[in-house]
């Protein structure tokens, strides 16, 4: 477990966040701080709130912060527009990444590196870059020039997520339950490339409802999400506690008296 | 250097026909139209056909035609807007430039002419070969579009076309690369102009033209000052010959840009038209295409992209009046800000059109909140056996694909731009010239980056 040293300053940093879709309440209080380079699980059950924290955290226009902060890299991020937050190395791999027609893969993939590093790459570089990540993903060449997950299976979007997380190296990358939908090898590839991206340079923050993809990838703190907040927190022993136990047992830990 | 005569009237003809010595038969055929335009009243936008247009905003009588006695000359410094469509189509191409004041010609090609190919200014070709001219203006051919009868704006062209480009491609000859052709108004205001492209491919024959229309941009709309740019375009597709046609216009705020395109297409001969459509005032094009002959084949594209409080009226008409001719059509149109778009696509197939395989669809993409489009198809069908398919969509762009887009850094525009340039792909790759897809995505990012011309 990476040691927490209090001088130093979170990369993120949410404090007391609370936010609301459509006039209703989702996320309850959200305190979290992730430091550089640490892997983070969020484990919950569907509908708990994981995926408004994620979209929140990328700044979706449709969830609304009610109240709290968003810290990223010492600076207030809940106003910001998702790319500026893209840029200062904050990067969102989707649960259900959209279907964009007409637009091929590897012309987002360089209008999305251009964007995030500020500058033109050339092409030679990039290509070379491109090839050495999807062949860590076993993905094939024909991938770049089909149009944005149009026609994709739930593998191929979840790789192209992974894929475009290599590509921006992001000082955070959010995994929004990247394992659901993946069969056993789809799973130990994605996972290889998760691992490859969480380095030094790179937190990952992982939310998921499975403890199945934490047995490839080692989490170095475990977080239990239940109605809208962070209920336990644990190093990554509590996923297996979890996976043995049930969410219940939370759930009965958490109530005095022991009745859910 | 032009002169500027006031008003849209009968002596405008005769100046015309004296200034450039033209046959007699032509100014017969120009004095007819002055008279029908005369008798035809002026369209308003409760017409179907100019649904959507503020045809009413024009004031004809504030027009000054521009009586142009300018001889064509070689052509000096070569103007930006051909040198940005070299860089992209890959190479220097022939040229006739063409503004208020001059025609230029550049690049002539020694070995096309050799082989028999005319490409020359409209008024070169009325002197220069008039009996060819003669032979397809005549009854037989190019002179029975829809327009011919009632449309007002037609017949003042046809009255009064006074510059524009001849091109002639005789038997069996194939052009490998297209021919360009560049009318701009410049930064002429409150005038009328009537450009005229005729394009005949014989049979056997293999041409690419590339048709661009374009003004100076001004900064905002002056309606006080608009200019009427009034177009017609007619193209002769021979037995087993093919034509590309490619026309891209942008116009400043302040132009109406009003152009009729009538294709003929003879037996087992292919036209294929792409239009691109990127600024004015108002836009309104009629494309009409008849499909003559058996074996006859049409495609016809259009991307449109529209902003700030731009109209466009888009008309599509095929005619399948011979057995076993088959065409398509695929328009797509993106809108920002306030700006409007009216299609109206008509297949008409007629009782001897019998294994008529047609398919028309027509999508909207609104850009902006305040933005509006309307597709009207409509089939006329006299045969018993025929495929014919339309359809159409009008939705706003995908929220979530913007979002997904800016999540990886891209702003507003940016993500625009790849949305647009994604739901014009269809259309745009099929170009057959080389290059011109890539140029075509140029002046799209280009129009989409650039501040609202007049919102």
């Amino acid at each position: 477990m990476a040691a927490r040293d209090s001088k130093q300053e979170s990369l993120l940093k949410i404090e007391d966040l609370w936010v609301s879709v459509e006039g209703k309440d989702i996320l309850k209080g959200v305190n979290l701080a992730i430091n550089k380079g640490e892997v983070h699980a969020i484990m919950g059950r569907n509908g708990s709130g994981k995926s408004t924290l994620s979209y929140t955290l990328m700044g979706h226009p449709r969830y609304r912060i009610n109240r709290g902060s968003i810290i990223f890299k010492g600076e207030e991020i809940g106003d910001l527009p998702p790319n500026d937050r893209a840029k200062m190395g904050l990067a969102l791999a989707f649960q259900y990444p959209v279907a964009i027609p007409g637009v091929s893969v590897s012309n987002f993939l360089r209008a999305s590196v251009k964007s995030v590093r500020g500058q033109e790459i050339p092409v030679k570089e990039f290509r070379q870059e491109l090839k050495a990540q999807m062949a860590l993903l076993e993905v094939k060449d024909e991938f770049l020039s089909r149009y944005i997950n149009d026609g994709f299976s739930g593998g191929e979007k979840k790789r192209l997520e992974i894929l475009q997380m290599t590509m921006l190296k992001p000082a955070l990358a959010v995994l929004d339950e990247t394992d659901s939908g993946l069969d056993i090898d789809a799973l130990k590839v994605v996972s290889t490339g998760i691992n490859t991206l969480a380095t030094k340079e790179t937190a990952v923050l992982l939310i998921t409802h499975y403890q199945r993809i934490l047995n490839y990838v080692k989490p170095d703190f475990v977080h239990v999400f239940q109605s809208g907040q962070i209920v336990k927190t644990g190093g990554s022993e509590l996923s297996e506690e979890l996976e043995e136990r049930g969410y219940d047992w939370v759930t009965q830990e958490l109530t005095p008296s022991g009745v859910a | 250097m032009g002169e500027k005569v006031k008003m849209i009237a009968k002596e405008r003809v005769d100046e015309i026909t004296r200034q450039t010595a033209e046959p007699a038969w032509l100014k017969d055929s120009r004095l007819k139209a002055f008279e029908s335009y005369l008798k035809t009243p002026t369209p308003c936008n409760r017409d179907e056909n100019w649904h959507r247009t503020e045809v009413d905003a024009l004031d004809l009588a504030a027009l000054n035609v521009i009586v142009s006695d300018s001889k064509e000359k070689q052509a000096g410094k070569e103007p930006e807007v051909i040198t940005q469509a070299f860089a992209h189509l890959g190479k220097k191409l022939p040229y006739i430039y063409t503004t208020p004041q001059n025609v230029e010609i550049g690049n002539a090609d020694s070995e096309l002419l050799s082989k028999g190919v005319i490409f020359c200014s409209l008024k070169t070709a009325l002197t220069q070969h008039a009996d060819l001219l003669n032979k397809y203006l005549s009854a037989q051919d190019l002179s029975k579009p829809d327009f011919a009868h009632d449309d007002k704006f037609y017949l003042m062209n046809q009255s009064l076309f006074n510059c524009g480009a001849f091109l002639y491609v005789p038997k069996n000859v194939s052009l490998d690369s297209p021919v360009l052709n560049v009318f701009t108004s410049g930064e002429e205001t409150s005038i009328a102009v009537f450009p005229r492209v005729i394009i005949i491919v014989e049979q056997g024959a293999k041409a690419e033209f590339v048709n661009i229309s374009t003004s100076a941009k001004s900064k905002k709309s002056e309606k006080s000052a608009l200019s009427l740019i009034n177009s017609s375009i007619g193209t002769l597709v021979g037995h087993g010959a093919s034509l590309y046609y490619l026309d891209v216009s942008d116009f400043s705020t302040n132009t109406f840009a009003v152009s009729r395109v009538y294709n003929e297409v003879k037996k087992d001969a292919a036209l294929h038209s792409s239009t691109v459509a990127l600024g004015g005032w108002q836009i309104k094009s009629d494309i009409q295409t008849n499909l003559k002959e058996p074996g006859a084949k049409s495609d016809i594209r259009g991307v449109v992209l529209g902003a700030g409080s731009e109209r466009y009226s888009f008309n599509t008409i095929q005619d399948h009046i011979a057995p076993d001719t088959a065409s398509t059509i695929n328009f797509r149109v993106a809108l920002k800000d306030s700006s409007s778009s009216a299609y109206l696509g008509t297949i008409r197939v007629s009782k001897e059109g019998q294994r008529t395989d047609s398919t028309q669809s027509n999508k909207n993409l609104l850009l902006g909140s305040d933005a509006h489009a309307d597709s009207i198809p409509k089939l006329e069908i006299l045969a018993d056996d025929v495929k014919c398919s339309h359809g159409a969509t009008v939705g706003p762009a995908d929220k979530e694909q913007i979002f997904y887009l800016m999540s990886r850094g891209m702003d507003n525009l940016e993500a625009e731009e790849l949305i647009v340039q994604g739901f014009f792909r269809q259309v745009v790759q099929s170009c057959p010239v080389d290059g011109a897809g890539d140029w075509i995505n140029t002046l799209v990012a280009e129009k989409i980056h650039s501040e609202n011309p007049n919102v």
